[in-house]
């Protein structure tokens, strides 16, 4: 025969194993951000899948205990007594605080490796240091990865490209299936880059080069903003004409952007700016 | 006695925070109204014209000044400014223009060189034709007209007009320090407006003077070297 307290155990058991996949079945369809047009956006997506998949059955079981033990165990109307003495159990607790730190690790491990892959661009294809582009290639030759400028002001981006000559851009566009290098810097104050689509977040401070790395997958067309309040005008720090092309596009556009650029006094290619001279302030 | 004293002091205790709270919340209704109320006036372009000899068809035209400081405007004199001593584009910077037109823009620029602190700034984009016109002072004090493409020289720059969202960037030249008291350099371009919407421009250069790297004050205000372009 089996105890009263087996028996909500067992109720309790299987309940949570059907909701629970049901969880992790409707959790597998859902499509979570930021997407797939780039490596590091694929990554990110996966670990916040992984996350939901794991915390479901978690979550279920967390309300399903809750909502169970107020209606099992609720006090019968006009009964006034206390509830039976609870002692613990030693080994519920072990269990409970083993699977919870095993969990925890997991999940702290994985975003960690994510954290460290775009901080040392160690996704991308090639185990070469990035280095700047010979002619013509742009971002695919084993060892090479596309070196972008991101400059940062109250309230714009603009973008420069060292592999041709430091040309500058209102708006960034870069070839798919190539590996970039970010180099995010500002002439003002902080600053943060945000390209949601491409799954890219970097910090963009005057005096440094703050670099990240990239990989495109997908072509289309991206939002940066800046996610750092920079001002009255930040909410206005916004362009949604970023776009991921293919090679040919980009050998031609930025050919075009070359040209454009014959006319513009552009200084020579430096890793960062500072806010100088301080113009008119004193 | 005793009861009816408690009684008292009661209902004076309640009348003073019924006063206390009336009065805080009237203060607080005339700051928050003013602060809304209180914003910049509207300037609105002008009617389209037709064209006449060598004067194109305008669809809109606005006519704006850019001083120094308030207080040395020459063309939209602001007397009632709180700030006169804060640089700025007179008369106002909330502009109404008609939507899916060309707007014509002759912006009076009468302040010094400070440079641009990035140099790709210098170059114009937007604009119809791709060029704005200029008459200027050049470092000897002569006065020179042409159409350009971006200014000569990115360390001459004064101020910028730009309208981020719809592409439109315009440096404008400082006057020079040779040219004759009392003048401005006259910047004119068009470009063409979309479909209605608010849209916020701004000067690229950091020109607020006395604040940390020239971020502050007319920088950061509606009114002075920011607004909005009101597409209707």
């Amino acid at each position: 025969m089996i105890r009263p307290n087996r028996t909500h155990a067992l109720r309790l058991l299987v309940a949570w194993a059907v909701l629970s996949v049901i969880g992790v079945v409707i959790g597998l369809q859902l499509s979570l951000p930021p997407g797939s047009q780039s490596q590091q956006s694929v990554d990110q997506s996966w670990l916040l899948k992984l996350m939901t998949l794991i915390s479901t059955p978690v979550f279920i079981g967390v309300v399903l205990y809750i909502l169970y033990s107020v209606f099992a165990f609720r006090q019968r109307r006009g009964l006034l007594e206390d509830g039976p003495p609870s002692y613990g159990n030693m080994r519920i607790q072990v269990a409970w605080v083993a699977i919870t730190a095993v969990v925890v690790f997991i999940l702290a491990g994985v975003g960690i490796s994510e954290l460290d892959a775009a901080a040392t661009g160690t996704n991308f294809t090639s185990s070469s240091a990035p280095t700047l582009a010979t002619a013509g290639s742009v971002g695919t030759t084993e060892g090479h990865a596309l070196q972008v400028q991101v400059i940062a002001q109250q309230w714009y981006f603009t973008y420069r490209y060292a592999d041709y000559s430091g040309v500058e851009s209102l708006h960034l566009m870069l070839p798919v299936n190539a590996n970039v290098v970010l180099h995010i810097t500002s002439t003002d104050i902080l600053h943060s880059f945000w390209a949601y689509q491409l799954g890219v977040k970097a910090d963009a401070n005057p005096g440094v080069d703050n670099v990240t790395y990239l990989t495109t997958l997908q072509t289309g067309s991206f939002t940066v903003r800046c996610a750092e309040l920079c001002g009255i005008w930040h909410g206005n720090m916004a362009d949604t004409n970023g776009a991921v092309v293919s090679q040919a596009d980009f050998a031609t556009w930025v050919a075009q952007l070359q040209k454009d650029n014959l006319s513009i006094p552009v200084p020579s290619y430096a890793p960062y700016y500072f806010p100088s001279p301080r113009v008119k302030g004193t | 006695m005793v009861a009816g004293g408690n009684n008292r002091g009661t209902a004076t205790r309640l009348v003073v925070l019924v006063l206390f709270v009336g009065i805080l919340s009237a203060l607080l209704f005339f700051f928050i109204g003013g602060f809304v109320i209180r914003g910049p006036e509207s300037l609105t372009a002008s009617p389209a014209t037709v064209a006449q000899g060598n004067t194109p068809a305008q669809n809109a035209f606005i006519h704006l000044e850019v001083v120094g400081s308030v207080a040395a405007a020459i063309t939209f004199p602001r007397p009632d400014d709180p700030h006169p001593t804060w640089v700025s584009y007179l008369p106002t910077t909330i502009l109404n223009v008609p939507a899916n037109s060309t707007v014509t823009l002759q912006i009076d620029q009468e302040d010094t060189p400070s440079g641009l602190r990035n140099p790709f700034w210098s170059q114009a984009f937007g604009i119809e034709g791709g060029t704005f016109h200029m008459t200027y002072f050049d470092d000897k004090g002569n006065p020179q007209e042409g159409d350009f493409s971006s200014i000569p020289d990115p360390a001459t720059a004064a101020h910028t007009f730009a309208i981020p969202d719809l592409g439109v960037f315009v440096p404008l030249e400082g006057l020079s320090a040779a040219a004759p008291a009392g003048s401005m350099n006259v910047i004119t371009f068009s470009f063409k407006t979309g479909k209605p919407g608010v849209y916020h421009w701004q000067c690229f250069v950091p020109c607020g003077s006395g604040t940390i790297y020239g971020n502050g004050g007319p920088m950061q205000t509606t009114g002075y070297m920011a607004g909005f372009l009101v597409v209707q």
